[in-house]
């Protein structure tokens, strides 16, 4: 599905110049669970914005379903993210001054889905969410449990094939942290490829795969033992 | 403490230098203008105050009757009996009471002549106007001859200020001797209001020489009321303006001619300080407080403006507040601190705002005639004033937003704060907009307006009619068919027709005339107008019924002391006052005279032309009776074929240096006629669209501040949008659309105020534009328009970036 070959990510300032990704290479298939693991300052992030087209690399190819797309312009780069990829993140990245129902409705707007259609869907995602009940609360009035469970709701209401999350329980605590990873274990289980940076080991063992980075290497890619 | 703050404000200023000099510049451009127009309204009601008796002075005026018809309110001007009736029955309690009357004669020095308009005055005029005295003394116009000049007159006559016992003529005929040499009058005096025309005191003459002039009997008349018929009353300290409002409201009962009172309504008193405003008072428009309110739109703008920018500014200070309140500080000493930076921005553009005005009113000066000036003795208190309060106003909001929250969450949560003031910047941004739309709507309007009475004007000839005036002299009449003649042999001219009056001359000769013999309700007013025949075809007035007047027709043409009846052209607005429908079946009709003057009882109408508006410019339509009275003719039309225009006017002028030596010639093109007056709506006009320019500007401005600041608060929305799918143009309307509501919301409540603020202007007109609405419309466009011209810029870069700029530091 993900094919990353000699990948690299430079940033440069006026001084000085930081190598975020190191020659990377990396196949992730469809159905595949990836964590993605590391110290601060590794590249995870960086890794996982190429991936997610947020972000294009210095050089190296990326095949997204065997086309390149690592030179692609950011319209290019939109247009393939919101058929495939959902996102979610630490802090949720809810837009607080619209309500549940509406924000996990925001990942269809931008797809040519007709309202009545765009409501069904929503309430979908969010009965297999469990926060149907909350659908006309604004994000402040969750818990941030509740708030990334309605991020992963906005993540998979498209039918995205491929969802990217970056650190997505480093916010919660124990109890919601695992909730959140037994709900992507259970969107794995039902075919989607995930791709997870995480800084816990216990939230990596729900991966299939881990891949560790350090200094913008992989150092080691292991499947797990099932 | 207090200099700390000031320290910090400075620091501020210094580290922030775009932001600071946008807002400087913004709140000096609404100050200066805001100053500008209040020195304005201070220095035109303020004329006159140094003449020393200034608040002991009255000028007497009347209030319109509906027979008055031309458009006016009231004027101060009375009728010339009433001053020595006044002087007959209260000499004894009021301390003097002066006219003055304007004529203009030719006033020669030897062969030297120049058309000069010569006040005649009752000798009390210099009792009441303690003139400057350079020779003589207040008793020269005590001699029927005597005269006074003004230093610029007596310098250009004499080339000296030392003229008492020099001789000048008037009209070649009479001989006046200077008897006394005055200062020229200061700028700010109603004498020389640049509001009314040719008032200046140049020339000033004993009003007893009017009556070998022009057979003007000392004691006044009822009939006539020009624009310059001023009368002054000075009181004694102990009357005052209702003692004499009580004697002129007594002498309009008592001896008011039945007549005039349909013209006239009432006298009222008016000090001599509003002499100066006179003829806004006239026309009913309140101009002083227009320029006010315009003034003051300008700089709420400008405060609108501070306020949104100041508090983009200051969010970005929240982590400050958050420290300075973690130790200690409280709300009270932040407000302080922050207000403080505010009154030093205000007290800085304020400098550069008094600069700036320091720099403009010499042109300003120039371009108008006036010598106003910023007094700072006078002034100070009111600047200091503005300045304080525009601080505070603008700065208040601000620094109450930044300083009310509690310091955990001043240092943790930005973005929150931004949201609070939505409401209060979307509606601070709808009423810059407002205000600026509302102004851009009057100046269309006004200009649309202005274009319409241009384009009307072109009925008449305007580039191919040259115009000689002054003929109304006793010594050129016999010699205008000589003039006439040899006029018309000219190769460039095509016609030649004298007048008493032409077209956008401001000038209403009216007379009652009745349907009915003897039946006075049949009675309607009509304008007149003397013209020779060929005055229709110069003009290229069409004939509707009927014939032209004809010289050869023995009817046709006045005599005075013995026509009865004479043949007339009406136009078809005199026929439907007399209720007929048709120009065919106007011809033949009569109107009839009433009243005991002249001999004239009848007229005959035998020809009809079109309704056209003669008078022009902001004037209603009228009816007009045009008669052929070979005397009385003021001015000769020549229709000049296009060509060598400027070789015609050298024979023309060479025509007339044969056929009246004597006289200097005084020639020019209908259009200035017309330009003369259409040059104050002109004026007027572009004084609102620079108002209007400058509100607009500092919307701008604002606008343009605050959607960096929009954009900055929104940045996690939008990469939340961008990573789900947001295309570029979609983030960007989006942004745009946040700031359209506003101004929408705005345009909705200012074009409709603009709508019913222009009716004030347009009722001035005859002729009216059909539907303001579109013009609204384009205004409201144009605001809307320019308004995401500036943001657009901003928000397509925003929404270009890439969203995980947006996203990464959370």
């Amino acid at each position: 599905m993900l094919k990353l070959h000699d990948l690299y990510k430079i940033y440069r300032t006026d001084e000085v110049e930081t190598v975020a990704l190191n020659g990377v290479n990396i196949e992730i298939d469809q159905g595949d669970f990836v964590a993605i693991m590391g110290p601060s300052g590794c590249g995870k992030s960086t890794l996982l914005n190429i991936i997610g087209l947020l972000d294009n690399p210095s050089s190296g190819d990326y095949f997204f379903f065997d086309e390149n797309v690592a030179g692609y312009n950011e319209s290019k780069r939109s247009d393939i993210r919101k058929r495939n990829i959902g996102f979610i993140f630490q802090s949720f990245n809810l837009i607080d001054e619209l309500n549940v129902a509406e924000n996990i409705e925001l990942a269809l707007l931008y797809q040519k889905i007709p309202a009545a259609e765009r409501r069904r869907r929503v309430n979908e995602a969010m009965d297999r969410m469990g926060i149907g009940h909350r659908a006309k609360h604004m994000p402040g009035q969750l818990s941030g449990g509740q708030q990334q469970r309605v991020a992963v709701a906005r993540a998979v209401v498209v039918n995205q094939s491929l969802i990217l999350a970056d650190e997505p329980t480093g916010n919660l605590d124990s109890a919601h942290g695992q909730e959140v990873m037994e709900l992507l274990r259970s969107l794995n289980n039902e075919g989607t490829t995930i791709v997870m940076v995480t800084h816990s080991a216990t939230h990596a063992d729900y991966a299939k795969r881990t891949v560790n980075l350090f200094d913008g290497h992989v150092v080691t890619d292991a499947m797990r033992a099932a | 403490m207090v200099l700390n703050n000031f320290k910090i404000a400075f620091r501020n200023l210094r580290k922030h230098k775009l932001f600071a000099a946008i807002n400087i510049i913004g709140l000096a451009l609404g100050m200066a203008v805001y100053v500008l127009a209040g020195l304005i309204a201070r220095y035109e009601s303020n004329h006159d105050a140094f003449f020393e008796n200034s608040d002991r002075i009255y000028t007497l005026g009347i209030n319109a009757a509906p027979g008055l018809n031309v458009g006016i309110d009231k004027m101060n001007v009375v009728n010339s009996a009433v001053g020595p009736i006044l002087e007959a029955e209260h000499g004894e309690e009021l301390d003097a009471v002066a006219r003055t009357l304007r004529y203009e004669y030719l006033v020669s020095r030897g062969a030297d002549g120049f058309y000069e308009r010569v006040t005649f005055a009752d000798p009390a005029l210099l009792e009441i106007f303690d003139f400057d005295y350079l020779a003589g003394d207040a008793e020269a116009l005590n001699s029927s001859s005597g005269l006074v000049l003004d230093r610029s007159t007596a310098i250009r006559f004499f080339g000296t200020v030392d003229a008492v016992g020099q001789v000048l003529t008037f009209d070649n005929q009479y001989d006046f001797s200077v008897l006394a040499v005055i200062e020229d009058v200061p700028l700010d005096s109603h004498f020389n209001s640049s509001l009314i025309m040719d008032g200046e005191l140049r020339i000033i003459a004993p009003i007893g020489a009017l009556a070998s002039l022009r057979g003007f009997e000392a004691e006044g008349e009822w009939s006539n009321l020009s624009m310059d018929n001023m009368t002054y009353v000075m009181l004694p300290p102990s009357l005052d303006a209702q003692w004499l409002q009580a004697q002129m409201d007594g002498l309009y009962e008592r001896l008011m001619p039945e007549q005039q009172r349909e013209i006239i309504a009432s006298y009222y008193v008016d000090p001599l300080q509003q002499a100066n405003l006179a003829i806004w008072d006239a026309i009913g428009m309140p101009a002083i407080t227009i320029i006010q309110l315009l003034g003051l739109m300008v700089l709420i703008v400008a405060c609108v403006n501070y306020t949104n920018l100041a508090t983009a500014q200051s969010l970005g200070r929240t982590r400050e507040v958050g420290m300075r309140k973690t130790m200690g500080a409280d709300q009270r000493q932040l407000l302080v601190q922050f207000l403080v930076e505010s009154l030093v921005i205000a007290a800085i553009a304020m400098f550069v705002a008094v600069a700036c005005i320091e720099l403009a009113i010499p042109v300003f000066n120039n371009l108008t005639n006036k010598a106003m000036s910023l007094n700072y003795l006078d002034t100070l208190p009111w600047l200091v004033a503005t300045t304080v309060l525009v601080g505070l106003a603008a700065g208040l909001y601000p620094a109450w937003l930044i300083t009310r929250t509690s310091p955990i969450e001043a240092l943790r949560d930005l973005a929150r704060k931004g949201r609070k003031g939505a409401a209060m910047r979307s509606t601070m941004i709808g009423l810059q907009f407002g205000i600026s739309a509302f102004m851009l709507a009057l100046v269309a309007i006004v200009y649309v307006q202005n274009e319409k009475v241009k384009e009307g004007s072109f009925i008449f000839p305007r580039d191919e009619v040259y115009n000689l005036s002054r003929l109304g002299v006793d010594e050129i009449a016999p010699r205008l068919d000589t003039l006439k003649n040899e006029l018309e042999a000219l190769p460039g001219v095509a016609g030649v027709a004298y007048s008493s009056q032409i077209p956008f001359e401001q000038s209403n000769a009216q007379r009652d005339y009745a349907t009915k013999p003897g039946d006075e309700s049949t009675e309607f007013r009509v304008n007149t107008l003397r013209m020779s025949p060929a005055f229709l075809s110069v003009y290229d007035i069409p004939l509707l019924a009927g014939r032209n007047l004809d010289r050869d027709i023995a009817g046709d043409v006045l005599v005075p002391e013995e026509t009865e009846v004479l043949n007339v052209v009406v136009n078809e607005l005199t026929l439907e006052r007399m209720g007929i429908t048709t120009p065919q079946a106007g011809v033949g009709q009569r109107l009839y005279r009433l009243g005991e003057e002249g001999t004239l009882r009848e007229l005959v109408i035998v020809g009809v032309v079109p309704t056209q508006n003669i008078l022009g410019l902001f004037n209603q339509e009228k009816p007009w009776i045009f008669s052929y009275f070979a005397s009385q003719m003021s001015t000769a039309s020549l229709r000049i074929s296009s060509g060598n225009m400027l070789q015609t006017i050298s024979d023309v002028e060479a025509v007339w240096k044969r056929v009246i030596p004597e006289y200097p010639i005084q020639g020019s093109f209908l259009n200035e006629t017309f330009d003369e007056v259409y040059d104050v709506l002109k004026y007027m006009n572009s004084a609102l669209a620079g108002f209007a320019a400058v509100a607009l500007a500092l919307a701008m401005i604002g606008l343009f501040g605050l959607a960096a600041f929009m954009a900055a608060q929104r940045t996690k929305e939008i990469g939340v949008r961008k990573v789900l799918g947001a295309s570029s143009f979609q983030i960007a309307g989006l942004l745009v659309w946040q700031f359209s509501k506003p101004v929408l919301w705005a345009l909705a409540v200012a074009l409709p105020a603009a709508f019913f603020a222009t009716k004030i202007y347009l009722n001035f007109f005859a002729d009216r534009i059909e539907s303001p609405i579109l013009l609204l419309a384009a205004a409201g466009a144009t605001a809307v328009v320019l308004a995401w011209a500036t943001i657009a810029g901003h928000a397509w870069r925003i929404a270009r970036a890439n969203p995980v700029m947006a996203l990464r530091y959370e």
